[in-house]
Parts: structure tokens; sequence; C-alpha cells
């Protein structure tokens, strides 16, 4: 059975009721969330929270894949499927491509999914190669995170990388290592899941560095007002990670109002909360934040065209607060 | 004109001379050597090539593109990367059919949204028309709006080549994803009546629901209307709110031949005034029906 420990509870700090009327009138962009893992209900109240667009780095599932058609499904997902589930919301859905560390273990998949991987990363709205890295730190995840380096550079994309949770530190500073050591400019690499121990050195470096607001197991909120306190807005972003895992989709909007909260200034806000993903995944070629002044979306404008549907291709609103259901 | 060429001239004037350079040069490259992965990769990466181009930018065609089996295919309003995947479509050489047919579905396979949407579109120009049937038909299924939107509308290929049952399917789901049914291509001339039955049965379950009717079914079941449908109808007419609604199953009655329902209509003045079909969606709608009898199957 599942249960909460008494210090997950005490880790989680003194309770302060959610108040999003303090970001009121504020635009998102969460630049990592897994939203194959989540429910329409979240698509909802991240749109309501004000989130106008986000990025779905490739990663595991939650169980390890076993062959080469699933990767491909999975990627043809991301690029479709999610996209249009995400566009019914008013949100834009882009994503980065990649093979994750952990399933660059299982070397006879790894070999056939790099073979995949050029067919997928040219396409309209991946903004980088990602989420890769490490996770246990093999020998095998070298490799493909090396092999994907030099795909990144080849396709000019930005790179996202996962920084692992065991021995953390050292596995960041390893990753920054390697991302130099194969001539990669810095400003090209998004270093994701940072603490505190660890982003001193990817910002020295020239690196952006992502902050995943996560319970339990990454960043808690309130630590990341102090990182911003301390190191300004500048290549600082904040994403969810959201997944299947205990986690949470408004975690930006969330963060955004605790900083509101605590006096951070508007602009460094927007900074993190929005421009900053948007900058370094917008050397892509694919992104840029004019994209969110068009109202319109894509899909509206096709549903528009020569067609009498009033809704506009957005999906109608259930009402969550009525036992009545029609 | 050919139809590469119709398309590479629409193209031309959203495209800088750079980025015309570059895709003419593409597309020439294809015709003489259609390496899959050359295809995949111009296909796959033309939003990266053409960066200049307004993405808001409609492109309209005043001839329609004909097809190698006579398909016409009207081009209205199409981003311009569409077209742009359409003239790199069409620029594939016929060459041996399994070769090209393995070439074009691994280009469905692999596709994301928007191309998805162009290959979908440009159904009716491939060669070997006959062999995209089952294609077809999974394009129908798709849960991605404007995917499936590619297939069912302005796209003649459906009409053409499904089988009933799998016609059906697809004017079903026009009904049950809220689609303007006129914009199906072939919608009037391959109405039968096992449509029409499910599409009275469909009604009854909106009825029930307390769900608006599409006005299109009513006209849909016109010439098939029978005891069933009547019914339903009659009572739909005297409780909806919609006045579209009552102008269909007005013009339903009018121009149906089942008993009932002529002398229902003959009886009632409200629908003789309901009954005029002018700007309506199906103004017309009888008239063609007997003009185009033998299209299709």
């Amino acid at each position: 059975m599942c249960s909460y420990h008494e210090q997950d509870r005490a880790s989680m700090g003194k309770r302060v009721a959610l108040e999003l009327d303090l970001v009121k009138g504020f635009r998102f962009f969460d630049p990592h969330v897994h939203m194959v893992s989540r429910t329409t209900d979240d698509y909802q109240a991240m749109a309501d929270a004000g989130v106008v667009g986000l990025i779905e780095p490739a990663f595991w599932v939650g169980q390890p894949r076993t062959g080469i058609d699933t990767f491909r499904d999975y990627y043809s997902s991301l690029v479709g499927w999610e996209r249009f589930r995400a566009s019914q919301f008013g949100i834009r859905h882009f994503c980065t491509i990649g093979l994750n560390s952990r399933e660059a273990n299982n070397e006879a998949l790894a070999e056939q999914v790099m073979e995949l991987l050029p067919f997928f990363i040219y396409k309209e709205g991946v903004v980088g190669v990602g989420e890769i890295g490490f996770d246990d730190q093999t020998a095998a995840e070298e490799k493909y995170y090396r092999l994907q380096l030099e795909l990144a550079k080849e396709a000019a994309l930005p790179v996202q990388v996962h920084t692992p949770h065991r021995d953390k530190t050292k596995g960041t500073s390893r990753s920054i290592a390697i991302a130099l050591e194969h001539g990669l400019d810095p400003g090209m690499v998004i270093i994701d899941h940072n603490t505190e121990e660890t982003v001193k050195e990817v910002l020295d470096k020239g690196f952006w560095a992502a902050f995943t607001i996560y319970p339990f197991t990454k960043m808690g909120n309130e630590r990341m007002v102090q990182i911003v306190k301390e190191y300004g807005g500048e290549r600082i972003m904040v994403n969810s990670a959201a997944d299947w895992g205990i986690s949470d989709p408004l975690a930006v909007p969330k963060t955004a109002a605790l900083m509101v909260k605590h006096s951070i200034p508007r602009e460094t806000i927007e900074q993190v909360c929005f421009k900053n993903g948007i900058a370094a995944f917008g050397q892509s070629g694919q992104l840029d934040e004019l994209m969110f002044e068009e109202k319109i979306q894509i899909d509206q404008a096709q549903k528009f065209a020569g067609n009498s549907v009033l809704r506009g291709g957005q999906q109608p609103r259930r009402d969550a607060g009525s036992i009545i259901i029609s | 004109m050919e139809v590469a060429l119709q398309l590479g001239q629409a193209l031309k004037p959203y495209l800088t001379e750079k980025e015309w350079q570059w895709l003419s040069g593409q597309v020439h490259q294809i015709a003489v050597d259609p390496r899959p992965q050359l295809v995949a990769k111009i296909f796959t990466a033309m939003p990266r090539h053409l960066r200049s181009i307004d993405k808001t930018a409609a492109v309209s065609m005043e001839e329609p593109l004909a097809g190698p089996s006579g398909l016409r295919l009207p081009v209205k309003g199409w981003p311009v990367v569409r077209v742009a995947r359409a003239w790199t479509l069409t620029g594939i050489p016929a060459q041996d059919r399994s070769a090209y047919i393995s070439l074009i579905e691994r280009l469905f396979q692999y596709g994301e949204m928007e191309e998805l949407v162009a290959l979908y579109a440009a159904l009716p120009l491939y060669h070997y028309p006959e062999a995209w049937q089952a294609r077809c038909t999974e394009g129908v299924r798709s849960n991605i709006g404007p995917v499936r939107q590619a297939v069912m509308l302005h796209n003649p290929y459906p009409s053409r080549f499904l089988e009933e049952g799998a016609w059906n399917q697809l004017v079903l789901k026009a009904f049950f994803t809220d689609e303007y049914i006129p914009d199906i291509i072939g919608v009037r001339e391959r109405n039968n009546p096992r449509l029409a039955q499910a599409l009275v049965d469909y009604a009854y379950e909106r009825h029930a629901a307390k769900r608006e009717i599409d006005p299109m079914l009513w006209v849909l079941v016109t010439e098939f209307l029978d005891e069933r449908a009547f019914g339903l109808m009659k009572r739909v007419f005297s409780a909806t709110q919609s006045v579209s609604e009552r102008k269909a199953i007005s013009y339903a009655f009018k121009n149906s031949a089942f008993g009932p329902a002529v002398e229902f209509f003959g009886i009632t003045p409200l629908m003789q005034e309901l009954a005029e079909d002018k700007g309506m969606p199906w103004e017309g709608w009888v008239l063609n029906i007997n003009d185009n009898k033998n299209y299709g199957n």
C-alpha cells in the first residue's frame, strides 16, 4: 500500500493557500512536461492558469519498452496526437526527441532507436534533442549521450539534458564536461533538474539552468524562490516535469504565484516562467514569442475555413462542480 | 496543365528566390532519384527550409488539381507548407508499384500532424489510385481533427474509392465530429439506404439525450424517409428551437415520396412556409441527386 511518511509531510513546509489570482494575466511556458501521462483535466487547468505553451521531452514511460515500434509510435504521438490534444485547449505543444538515459542501457534496442531519430528530429515543432544524459551513469548511457550530442550539433538543435537523481552533482559536472568536449555551444544546452548544488557551475559555464518543481523528489518552489533571489532570472527557467508520478502540472504558475508573494519583480518572473524557455529552445527556429501573440491556432483556422462549427476546435468545458453529467 | 507544374506556380510567389531555388532543386532531384531517405528528409524538414513564409498565408488555386485517376482536388486555403509538400509528393515518379507505395506509406507512418494533413489531402494525386483505400479508411479513424478533415472534407478520393461500408463510416463520423456536411465531396451521390438508416438511429439517440441534431441529417434521410424516420421527424419538428432544423425537416417532407410525409406536409402550412431551400446548405439538393445518380460505384 502506498502511504506518505511524516517526513514527506514535513518537507512540504507550511501550507499556503493556492491563490492563482496573484498571477492573473501572466502567460506561462512549461519547458518540460510529459503530457502523454496527463488527463484532459490537466490541460484545462493549465490553460486556465495561463499556460500557453509547453515542451514535452521524449522520456521513458514508466516501464522499459521492448521494441522499436513502441518507440516510433511514442515519438509519433508526441508530434501528432498529443500536439492536437494540447491545441484543443489553446496550448501550443512542442517536443524534444531523443533516447533517454534509462533505455540507453538496452544497447540492442538503443542502436535501432538511434537509426530512428533522424526521421523525427527535423520535424516541425521539434525544438531540441532531449531529454538525454545520465541516469545510472553507465558506459552505455555515456555512449548514447555522446552520439546524440553529435546528432544535435549536426541538426543545429538545442539539447535538453536530464541530470541523474543519484550522484547528481558529479553527474551534472560530467554531463557539462562531455558537452564541452564535443564542442557544443553552452548557449544551446539546457541542463535540467538543477539544485542549489549544481546551479552555480551550470550558469558559470554559460549553460541554461532549468529547475524542476516536483514534490518530494526534486525541487520545491520555496527553494526555487530563494534561487531566483540569489541568481536573478538570467538563463534560469522553471518547469514541472509532471508525468505519471505524483507531480504537478501547475508547478510553473504556482511557483510564479509564490514569487509574486515574495515580491520578486514581474520581469524576473516572466523571464524564468515564460521567456527563457522560449528563448533557449527558440534557437531551433521552431518556436518564438510571436507565436503566442497569434490568437487563432492553426487547427482552429482549419476548422473555421468553410465550416460552421462554432466551437472552433476548442473542447467543450464540462462542469466539474456539478453532480450532473450530461 | 501538369499537376506538379500547377503546384510549383502557385507556390512561387510565397517563397524567396533562395527558397524557390532550393525547393525546385530538391523536387527535380526527387524526380530523377526518388530515394526514400531523401524524400523523407525534404518532406519532413520543409518548415525548416521555408523560414521566410507567412505562416498565416492561405493558398487557393483557381483550377482544381487533376490526379492520375482524373479526380479533381480543389486547393482552397492551404498553408504554404502544405502546398510545398504536395508539390514534393507529386514530384515522386510512378516507378515500381511496390517501391512507390512503400515510400508514401512510410511518410504516413512517420508523419507529424501537419505532414499527415498534407499526405491525406493529397490522396487524389498519388499514382496507383486504387492502392490507397485502406490508408483512406485509416485516415477517417484518426483522432486528430485536422487530419480527419483532410480526408473527409474537400477531398474527392473517398467518394470514388471507398466501398459502401467505409463510406458510410466516413459520413457518420463527420456527423459525430460536427463537420460541415456539404464539404464532403460526393455526399449527395453516395447517399444510400443503409446510411440513412444509421443516421436515423443516430438521430433517435441524439433526441433521447436532448442534444441538437445537424439539419443536414434530415436532408440525407429525405430520399429514404420511412415510418421510423417520419415518427421522429414529426416530433422534432414541433419540439425543436432550431429554425434550420425545422427548415430541413420541412424540405425533406416536401421532397419525399413517403405517403404520410406528403400528407403531413399538405396539411401543415408552417411547413410549406419553411420548406424554401434558398440560401440553405442543402439548396437544390434533390435536383442534384437525380443529376448524379451514376456517379461513384
